[in-house]
């Protein structure tokens, strides 16, 4: 049996511990296919952008803003971009161009 | 008067024979931006029209009669693009009986009728969600309701059409080849990728561009090499490269089929004969998705990703000219008229 790391302490902590007993796994990590999300990128990620460039923005395109669209529309990045699939179909609309427009991005 | 006529007639037949005879290729490139795409005339390198389209460009199919492009944007719309007339004519929506739909690939069939596209689906009943089975489809290109359909694995991103329509490739983890002539699409073979390493982002593949051989770029973690899918007969010809692998998102062939040009950070020539890189240029714009070649051979085009477009000599490599695009870009298409 793994030994506890974090131990509840006041009485509110120990009510979370209680809603928690018996509960299973709900998520999975997003380490390879296909446990990749419905709705989000329907291909394993290539990790290209990791691409072993030296120079600023290593690991990245360059520049970054030229990426932009194409790690929304996809979804590629929905944490950090607009997921274009589902929540932000139409931030185009508005930016275009996301070097002359990104004043207009507006999501959550 | 009627001497005078026919003597007119000849002279504008034999202006008209001269006309045609010396007639060269026209090239329109097209640059598939969003919220609009941008034609590019082949000889002076200007923006000669812009086309509204909603959306943001993904795929795109040619007719056969090269009349019509058509094109998906936002992986659920379809647009049928008239190319004499620079306008869109007819969208249609994907997600149009009670499913979500998007769709990645898109290939029309040659009497222009009727399309194929890779599906994921999905639907809300009562409050639960339901997802679909992932499928290639054939749908109908005036009403978009799909006509039949074939379960595949999970991942296809990209679809293309070889032995007139006969047979798809669809691109994906694996390469699925499916039977299009019996009365249900069936999947008659899985070419593995995946277990041999293969890693590819297969959204470019110029195959009309190309003359009916689609290019598509793949990495093991040893090398670069390149898939040429022979439209007629089927045939792919795959390509190890040698050498440390040139990081590109897309490739396209030169004319004559002996070099490739691919591009990501850099613009990169390889001879398609001794498989290796013989020159590599950075693109000063930053990094390009998109990349095509004039039918002479002579120029090269990059842009996509940001809302540039940049025009090279293919002999040297330097750069012509850079336009500025009305909006970032997904790819760049040529079409010869």
């Amino acid at each position: 049996m793994k030994s506890k790391r974090i131990e509840a302490l006041n009485e509110k902590a120990k009510a979370i511990e209680r809603l928690a007993e018996g509960e299973g796994k709900t998520a999975e990590a997003l380490a390879g296919p296909p446990a990749m999300p419905q709705g989000c990128t329907t291909i394993f990620d290539t990790g290209w952008e990791t691409n072993p460039r030296p120079t600023y923005p290593i690991g990245n395109c360059q520049a970054s803003v030229r990426d932009f669209h194409g790690c929304a529309g996809d979804c590629w990045w929905p944490a950090q971009v607009p997921d274009g699939l589902t929540n932000h179909r139409e931030f185009d609309v508005g930016c275009p161009n996301v070097a002359r427009d990104w004043r207009n991005l507006k999501y959550d | 008067m009627g001497g005078s006529r026919f003597l007119l007639l000849g002279i504008a037949c034999a202006f008209g024979l001269v006309q045609v005879e010396g007639a060269a290729a026209r090239d329109r490139l097209y640059y598939m931006g969003y919220e609009i795409i941008q034609v590019i005339d082949g000889d002076t390198d200007t923006i000669v029209a812009d086309i509204p389209i909603k959306g943001a460009t993904r795929d795109a199919s040619l007719s056969a009669d090269r009349k019509f492009l058509f094109v998906s944007t936002n992986r659920h719309l379809v647009h049928k693009v008239d190319l004499g007339e620079n306008r869109v004519v007819a969208t249609l929506d994907m997600s149009n009986d009670g499913w979500d739909r998007v769709m990645f690939g898109l290939v029309v069939d040659a009497d222009g009728k009727t399309a194929y596209g890779a599906f994921m689906s999905r639907k809300t009943d009562k409050g639960d969600v339901v997802v679909g089975k992932p499928v290639v489809a054939q749908f109908d290109l005036a009403t978009g309701k799909l006509l039949r359909s074939v379960d595949v694995p999970w991942g296809v991103a990209h679809l293309v059409s070889v032995r007139g329509g006969k047979t798809l490739y669809a691109f994906g983890q694996d390469l699925y080849k499916i039977d299009t002539t019996g009365a249900d699409l069936k999947l008659v073979e899985t070419v593995p990728m995946f277990d041999k390493g293969m890693n590819i982002l297969p959204f470019w593949d110029y195959a009309f561009d190309n003359g009916g051989v689609a290019s598509m770029n793949y990495y093991t973690p040893k090398y670069m090499g390149l898939l040429l899918v022979d439209q007629a007969s089927g045939a792919i010809d795959d390509v190890v490269l040698k050498g440390d692998p040139a990081m590109a998102y897309s490739v396209v062939l030169s004319p004559d089929r002996k070099k490739a040009y691919a591009v990501m950070d850099d613009l990169t020539v390889i001879d398609l004969a001794k498989k290796t890189y013989v020159a590599s240029v950075p693109i000063k714009e930053g990094t390009c998705y998109g990349v095509n070649v004039s039918a002479d051979g002579k120029k090269v085009y990059v842009g996509g990703g940001g809302s540039t477009l940049t025009v090279y000599d293919a002999a040297t490599l330097k750069p012509l000219k850079v336009l500025q695009m009305a909006s970032d870009g997904m790819d760049l298409r040529r079409i010869s008229f």
